[in-house]
C-alpha cells in the first residue's frame, strides 16, 4: 500500500508518515494540493491520501474535488486529517468526495482504526 | 467571541484548558497530569516565542500562544518524538510550535458559531504587530515546570 500525506506542515507529515509507516504503508509527501495533484498527474498511484485542509496554493478540499473529477484516481481513498472539526465542514468534505474525516489531535490508534474502516489495515483478531 | 463560546458544554471547566489537555495528551506529552494550571505570577520569559492564528468570520478573533523558546523546543520533541538531547532545528521549532496553535486555534473555531476561514499559523519572537485587540480570555498552563500562556484575542 502506498499512502501520499498532503499538509504543509512538516511536523504533522513526520507524525502521520511514522504512523503510516508502522502500519506497513509506503509513503509520499506534499506540502500542498497542488503539489499532490503534479505527483498524481506525473503517474505516481496511490491508495490512500491523508489530506490536511487549511494549505497554501491549494487547500485539501480544493484537491478533493480535483480528484474527484479524474476516473483514473477513482480508486485513491481519501481522509481529511485536519482541524476543520465543525460539522458542516465534515459535511462538506464527504460530500465533496472523501470517504474518512479524522479531527486533530488524532493518536496513532486513532488513524489505525480510521484505516481499519476503510479496509486499508487489517483488524486484529484477539486469540 | 468568547461571549460565543458554549460554556455549557464542558460542565464547568475551561474549554481552553480542555482544549490544551486533549492536544497535549494525544500528541505531546501522554501524562494526563503533566499539563495544568500555573499557580502564582507568571514569571518574565526568557527568550518570549508566540505563536497565533486568527480566526475570520462574524467574531474575529486570535489564538495566541506565548512561551519560553526552551519550552517551544521541548514542545517540538515531543511533537516529533524526540529525544530530550536530540537538537532541534529552528525551522521545525517554528514549524511544530505553529501546528500547535493551528490545531487550538481550529478546535477553538468549532466553538465560534459560524466561524469564518482560519489563517496560517504564524511563529515569531516578538507579539502580533496592529492594532491592541481585547484580551477575552486566557489560560496560564504548567507544563513540567514550564509555563505556555493560551490567549484569546478579539480582533473586532
Amino acid at each position: 500500500m502506498r499512502a501520499l500525506v498532503i499538509d504543509d506542515s512538516r511536523t504533522m507529515r513526520r507524525i502521520i508518515v511514522g504512523v503510516l509507516r508502522s502500519l506497513g504503508f509506503e509513503t509520499l509527501e506534499a506540502a500542498d494540493g497542488r503539489e499532490a495533484l503534479d505527483l498524481l498527474e506525473s503517474g505516481v498511484s496511490v491508495d490512500l491520501a491523508c489530506i490536511d485542509w487549511n494549505m497554501p496554493v491549494m487547500n485539501g478540499l480544493e484537491f478533493v474535488v480535483a480528484v474527484r473529477a479524474h476516473r483514473e484516481w477513482r480508486d485513491v481513498t481519501l481522509m481529511m486529517v485536519t482541524t476543520e472539526s465543525e460539522h458542516g465542514q465534515i459535511v462538506r468534505a464527504l460530500a465533496a468526495g472523501a470517504h474518512e474525516y479524522l479531527i486533530k489531535p488524532f493518536t496513532a490508534d486513532a488513524i489505525r482504526e480510521k484505516l481499519q474502516l476503510l479496509g486499508l489495515v487489517e483488524w486484529e483478531v484477539s486469540a | 467571541m468568547s461571549a460565543s463560546i458554549d460554556l455549557a458544554a464542558f460542565a464547568g471547566t475551561d474549554p481552553i484548558l480542555t482544549l490544551a489537555r486533549e492536544v497535549f495528551s494525544a500528541m505531546i506529552d501522554p501524562d494526563p497530569a503533566a499539563l495544568r494550571p500555573w499557580t502564582g505570577d507568571v514569571p518574565a520569559l526568557v527568550e518570549a516565542t508566540y505563536a497565533w492564528v486568527d480566526l475570520g468570520g462574524e467574531t474575529p478573533g486570535r489564538v495566541l500562544l506565548t512561551t519560553e523558546r526552551a519550552t517551544a523546543t521541548r514542545l517540538t520533541r515531543g511533537l516529533l518524538g524526540l529525544a530530550d538531547d536530540e537538537p532541534v532545528e529552528d525551522a521545525d521549532l517554528v514549524d511544530a510550535f505553529g501546528e500547535i496553535a493551528n490545531v487550538l486555534g481550529g478546535n477553538v473555531k468549532s466553538l465560534v458559531p459560524d466561524p469564518g476561514a482560519l489563517t496560517l499559523p504564524t511563529v515569531a519572537a516578538t507579539s502580533p504587530a496592529g492594532p491592541v485587540p481585547d484580551l477575552l480570555h486566557e489560560v496560564r498552563l504548567d507544563w513540567r515546570g514550564d509555563v505556555l500562556v493560551i490567549a484569546l484575542w478579539s480582533l473586532s
